[in-house]
């Protein structure tokens, strides 16, 4: 299997960059770890006569603490955020998707950047991400447009970036106080399984133990990290419990879109959403109530 | 447009051209010959490629090159220093981490990269760091016990211990210490004589070579399941510069080929019809891959489309579509064997259960791809390198097509990666690529990629059973009735002998004193089926232990109490008249049951876990060899008709002494596949001689140097060729004592040969150097050359259709305890450990016996709940790739402990007997008892996968479940891999 005849483009600004993507507009893409990039030009799934490596943009790989948000460079691996102290700190529901990623080869390519744009309905990171209330970036000669990442995905493999923009990081507001998220995914293996089915949760507790605010996220069982509203409206203004969750649960279920595949048919994957919409929420009130200690 | 770049490997510095495509796998294998690092499936699934970037492991197929030039790269020829072994080589060449040796660069690797971080890591951590090596020998234990304990390794494998991370030592402490005690090579744990050359990338596969003026060739595959060709436009890809040749089906030969003589079907490019989807139609050779990649896709073929069949009972209806005009009603092979009086047992039985299993289509996935390469010499011999188990059958195959005697064929089998049967047949990639070379006059390499290896197929048959078992009250065995449909795709391959295996060796493990086999080899419009290791028995053996395990639940039996009441014994007849000899089960069966503490588990555990029992046990070589009659070119021997003899020896073997009488040279055509053949041959030859292992080397790949053996199949090597090389020792030795006798004054009848020196028996301090002995005779006589010659028993077997298959010198018997965890939420299975204890006879080598238990655990339990090859309703294989078809990571693997009880086998060497196959059919048993156990239902349907767990849970049933044949391939993109 070989990637077909392409240009390569080494860019070392985001400028630079974003002047070749415009120049070559929809016959030239993106390159940044390409473990999903690669390895569809090599299947030719998709073909593109230009590729524009960001890889050498340094100012892309850092994770930074911007007025209390946390800034993710679109460069980041999966190791890195992974292995950051300062994500684990603040949101060990990130570690949660990162622990279960592909395995330490992959991780060690592939980007932050790369698993958002590529918009791939079984990837880990947007779920989470999105429950997180977090933001893309996206950069262009014209300036940088953030667009919350529950408005960011229309399709599978389709998103808001417009020509010539370049997804630069990933923004997660303060998540403030009594706050608690997790991500739940089943696979097949133990090791280097695509999600069946993934569930986010966020939820935030009030002084008296309700819930203020939740949200929940689907991963591989929709067309895109679906935001389930019926699920937080559930939620909202209650007192948690195993009951409470259960039917919370059963919001996310009516949500789910999934398709039957070689992993498993959609009624077991609606199955499994159940169970994971409640370890979900569990894991993150758990998290919420040492948030409050 | 290319560039020229710097790469910084190893500490050098490498300028390359570099064209924007490449990956740095490709760079550094084909431009800098740095050939260590491997090609498994080119998608980031398998870790073979794995180099470290600036420390880090990452896989090299999904790094384009000229993003990485001025970086730090490390190569597996880039760790050893002055050809010292860093100490996690050490540790994997003496804790049994190396078999195959595909994986194994890609695995030494990231366990270097995880060590520089971390000196003392967890198991865990262990695990972690190299899930993304996929191994499809070891099981991982010898691989977690190498990095494990690598800190300081010596060469003598004793090792500083770490106070944290070690694991329990499994197997047996002492089995694992090299020993040279007494001088003595038989029965101990030396290291594989090429683990060394493993560890450090200087084993050489197929792929790995590159001859001058070297081509390359490809074949294009139907996009159909059955049609009829009807034209094929090649010019445009004949159009495509570098180009060189194509070949469709009218330039092939008219003569047919395949496994059993009585079914040659199949021709090396099809010529009326295509039976599957991936069938071969026609073939590209080109100046290099891409180009041959490109041009296939150039081809232009019109087909006639015709209605297909992928069921095998549907296959069998009248008016299916009938997929060869040969086999009437697409039945390939019917058995119908009776033994005893079925219904009469039935009868008597106390209690009868009926029940239906189901099988999964499983594909061997060795980590090497099939490759090949052909080139002829100027007189016309055929010189074929090839990635095979069985060189003797690929040239008696390419003889019998190309139309030239055997002789003309010289096969070289350079290191295999693994084939457990996949690669026991003579492929399309051989023929395609002698014609090619024979048309071009230049050397032609072929190599399927990951795709075409899952449509080439030739994996287990997908079995569905009928069986039927009565019992007296005891649970004593009275009847036992059998219908067997087994989907064999669309040609021949080894199906007659699968057939008949799915029914013979059952009998061999539990006393039947009547037994019923009615038996189908169905044709489907499927890759070909054909010999996975346990050929034909795994499948019927899960099914006969679940029901075993039913009856004894239906009676309140214990599951091991009535294994002891209907077990085999020694020098037994059984009722298909299989001879056996040694028979240890029963020792297997207390071992196993005292080591896992059966009876403070079994049905006394907590939820969700379960335990269960499995056994099983394997012939130790076919008796009679797959073509009849002499060695000879197939078109100039009549029919001969069938004699109960073996007409040449199957095993051969020439041992030839340096003429300083420092070495031995052992020349043997038996296949070492990553099994350890060479090493255990190697000791049972220099035991023979009596000198160390040490001094012998071993010749094994090249047919122009050593003689016939029939190849790695049927778990013959250990016992058939084992005596064909002791006895080529044993010449050698003769030979010599009456020199020795002449030294030591004495009579020759006295002289013994042990440990490099030669003796008088019982006075051993009357000795001389065993080399001083060996110039003597060549001083007198030149060469000092032995040979040895196995052939298995007269009259193997019975006197009824079909009664040779099964026999065999010996047979092997296991049993295995599974204790597993189950979600019962969703279904999803942990398996936690394997206790298993095996009857292999007398170990050669146990560290090489634990290696296949440790590896066929993992294998069988990986296809018992995680693998199938999946077709959707056209017959297109949903999951042709190492993401898709899911085998068992380090993470996945289970704890095993591997331990064997006293035997010895007569008719052995040494009193050896198998162990590569016959370990796999105790387990996919034993994983579905302990699921059962867990859960209290039983999954019949293999593979166990959580949606059926849960499905069965629910009481619904855990067939035809919808799957992505609905939806496949407008929605796929929904769950498609993400990075």
């Amino acid at each position: 299997m070989y990637i077909p005849s392409v240009n390569f483009h080494r860019t070392r600004s985001l400028a630079e960059a974003s002047v070749l993507l415009e120049f070559y507009g929809s016959q030239s893409r993106i390159l940044a770890g390409g473990t999903d990039l690669l390895v569809d030009l090599k299947a030719k799934r998709i073909s593109t006569d230009h590729l524009i490596s960001i890889n050498h943009i340094a100012s892309l790989k850092t994770i930074t603490e911007e007025n209390d948000a946390l800034r993710i460079g679109a460069l980041t691996t999966i190791t890195q955020l992974d292995e950051s102290q300062l994500v684990r700190d603040r949101f060990p529901s990130i570690v949660d998707a990162t622990r279960v990623m592909a395995v330490r080869q992959v991780r060690n390519l592939a980007t932050v950047g790369g698993n958002i744009a590529s918009a791939v309905p079984c990837a880990d990171l947007p779920p989470i991400l999105t429950a997180l209330n977090g933001s893309v970036v996206l950069w262009s000669n014209k300036g940088e447009r953030i667009v919350p990442l529950r408005n960011f995905f229309l399709g599978p493999r389709r998103t808001d970036i417009h020509e010539a923009e370049i997804l630069s990081g990933v923004i997660i507001p303060n998540s403030g106080r009594n706050f608690g998220a997790a991500y739940a995914r089943f696979g097949l293996r133990e090791g280097n399984a695509i999600a069946v089915a993934a569930v986010a949760a966020s939820l935030t507790l009030s002084a008296n133990g309700t819930i203020n605010s939740a949200c929940i996220t689907l991963g591989a069982v929709a067309p895109i990290p679906k935001v389930v509203e019926e699920a937080s409206n559930v939620l909202c203004g209650e007192k948690p419990s195993d009951a409470l969750f259960a039917k919370a649960a059963d919001a996310t279920v009516a949500a789910a879109d999934p398709i039957s595949d070689v992993r498993g048919s959609a009624a077991y994957r609606r199955e499994l959403v159940a169970v994971l919409a409640q370890r979900a929420l569990s894991k993150a009130l758990q998290r919420a109530e040492e948030d409050a200690q | 447009m290319s560039e020229i770049i710097t790469f910084c490997v190893n500490g050098e510095h490498h300028t390359k051209l570099v064209e924007p495509h490449d990956t740095l796998v490709d760079v550094l294998r084909d431009g800098m010959r740095l050939t260590g690092t491997k090609k498994g499936c080119s998608v980031g699934d398998c870790g073979v490629c794995t180099v470290l970037i600036e420390g880090q492991p990452v896989n090299s197929c999904l790094v384009l090159a000229a993003d990485v030039g001025h970086q730090a790269i490390t190569t597996i020829e880039g760790l050893a220093t002055n050809s010292e072994l860093t100490p996690i080589q050490k540790a994997f060449v003496h804790e049994g981490g190396v078999q195959c040796g595909f994986c194994t660069p890609g695995m030494v690797l990231s366990a270097t990269a995880l060590l520089d971080k971390n000196a003392t890591p967890t198991t865990e951590e262990i695990k972690d760091a190299l899930a993304g090596n996929l191994c499809r020998c070891t099981g991982y234990s010898g691989i977690i016990r190498a990095v494990s304990r690598c800190e300081n390794y010596k060469s003598d494998g004793t090792c500083v211990k770490k106070n944290h991370a070690l694991p329990e030592k499994q197997s047996g402490q002492s089995d694992y210490r090299p020993s040279s005690k007494d001088g003595t090579s038989v029965g101990v744990s030396i290291p594989r004589v090429d683990a060394a050359d493993k560890v450090t990338g200087r084993a050489i596969y197929t792929d790995d070579i590159t001859l001058p003026n070297m081509v390359y060739g490809k074949i294009l595959g139907s996009p159909i399941a059955h049609g009829r060709v009807k034209r094929i436009d090649t010019s445009k890809a004949e159009a495509l510069p570098g180009v060189l040749a194509v070949l469709t089906g009218k330039d092939v030969p008219d003569t047919m080929y395949g496994v059993s003589p009585a079914r040659y079907d199949e021709y090396i490019l099809a010529k009326d019809k295509v039976r599957h989807v991936g069938d071969e139609v026609a073939a590209v050779a080109a100046i290099d891959l891409r180009t041959a990649e490109q041009a296939v896709e150039l081809i232009d073929v019109e087909y006639e489309e015709l209605p297909h069949v992928l069921d095998p009972y549907e296959a069998a209806e009248e008016g299916a579509p009938l997929i060869h005009e040969r086999y009437e009603r697409n039945i390939n092979t019917r058995v119908e064997q009776s033994f005893g009086d079925v219904e009469k047992g039935f009868a008597e039985s106390y209690h009868i259960r009926e029940e239906t299993f189901t099988g999964n289509h499983i594909y061997q996935s060795p980590l090497e791809p099939h490759a090949s390469i052909a080139s002829w010499d100027h007189n016309g011999t055929l010189v074929l390198h090839t990635s095979t188990q069985v060189p003797h059958y690929v040239q008696y195959m390419m003889a019998h097509v190309l139309h030239i005697p055997l002789g003309k064929i010289r096969v070289i089998r350079p290191t295999v990666g693994g084939g457990f049967g996949g690669k026991a047949e003579t492929t399309p990639l051989d023929l395609c690529a002698a014609l090619f070379s024979k048309q071009l006059g230049r050397p032609v390499k072929m190599v399927y990629s990951r795709e075409e290896m899952f449509h080439h197929g030739r994996g287990r048959h997908k079995q569905h059973m009928k069986f039927k078992l009565g019992v007296d009250q005891d649970g004593t065995i009275r009847s036992f009735d059998s219908e067997i449909y087994l989907d064999g795709g669309a040609y021949s391959s080894f199906g007659v002998a699968t057939a008949y295996y799915a029914g013979s060796v059952l009998p061999t493990l539990y006393r039947f004193p009547n037994y019923r086999y009615d038996g189908f080899r169905m044709m489907t419009n499927k890759p070909a089926a054909g010999a996975m290791r346990g050929h034909g028995v795994p499948q019927p053996r899960f099914a006969f232990e679940c029901l075993l395990n039913m009856v004894a639940d239906d009676l309140g039996i214990d599951p091991i109490e009535i294994r002891r009441r209907n077990a085999m014994t020694p020098n037994s007849l059984t009722v298909n008249e299989m001879d056996v000899g040694s028979c240890e089960f029963l020792s297997t069966l207390e071992a196993v049951s005292d080591k896992a503490k059966w009876d403070d588990k079994y049905n006394k555990l907590p939820k969700g876990k379960g335990i269960g029992i499995g056994c099983g046990g394997f012939v130790s070589g076919a008796g009679y060899c797959i073509y009849r009659g002499q060695v000879q070119l197939s078109h100039e021997k009549g029919r001969e008709s069938f004699q109960k003899k073996s007409i040449f020896p199957h095993a051969n073997a020439i041992v030839k002494i340096s003429e300083d009488g420092m070495a031995a040279v052992l020349m043997i055509g038996a296949a070492e596949i990553g099994q350890g053949s060479d090493t255990v041959l190697s000791q049972m030859c220099a035991e023979s001689l009596g000198i160390p292992a040490s001094r012998l080397r071993i010749r094994s790949e090249d047919s122009d140097i050593s003689p016939l053996d029939l190849g790695a199949y049927s778990s013959r090597v250990t016992l058939m060729a084992g005596h064909a090389v002791s006895r080529a020792g044993v010449a050698v030795v003769d030979k010599m004592k009456p020199y020795a006798a002449q030294l030591l004054d004495c009579d020759e009848s006295l002289i013994e040969a042990h440990d490099g020196k030669m003796f008088v028996r019982g006075e051993e301090s009357r000795s001389v150097p065993w080399e001083e002995v060996a110039r003597k005779y060549f001083n007198d006589n030149g060469p000092l050359v032995g040979t040895g010659a196995y052939k298995p028993p007269d009259g193997l077997g019975g006197n009824y259709k079909g009664s040779t298959v099964g026999t065999s010198p010996a047979y092997s018997f296991g049993s295995a305890v599974c204790e597993v965890s189950v979600d019962l939420e969703t279904g999803k299975v942990k398996i936690d450990k394997f206790t298993d204890y095996h009857d292999c006879g007398t170990p050669i080598n146990p560290m090489a016996v634990h290696g296949q238990v440790e590896g066929a655990v993992v294998m069988g339990a990986s296809e018992t709940i995680l693998e199938d090859v999946q077709f959707d309703k056209q017959g297109r294989i949903l999951n042709p790739n190492l993401h898709g078809y899911l085998t068992m990571t380090i993470k996945d693997a289970p704890e095993i402990f591997s331990g064997l009880v006293d035997s010895y086998e007569p008719r052995g060497p040494f009193g050896a007997k198998e162990i590569g196959e016959g370990s796999t059919l105790p387990v996919l048993g034993a994983v579905a008892h302990a699921i059962a156990n867990a859960t209290g239902v039983w999954v019949k349907d293999l593979p166990i996968t959580p949606e059926k767990i849960l499905r069965a849970i629910r009481g619904k049933n855990t067939q035809n479940i919808p799957s992505a044949s609905e939806d496949f391939p407008e929605k796929c993109d929904h769950a498609y891999q993400s990075e």
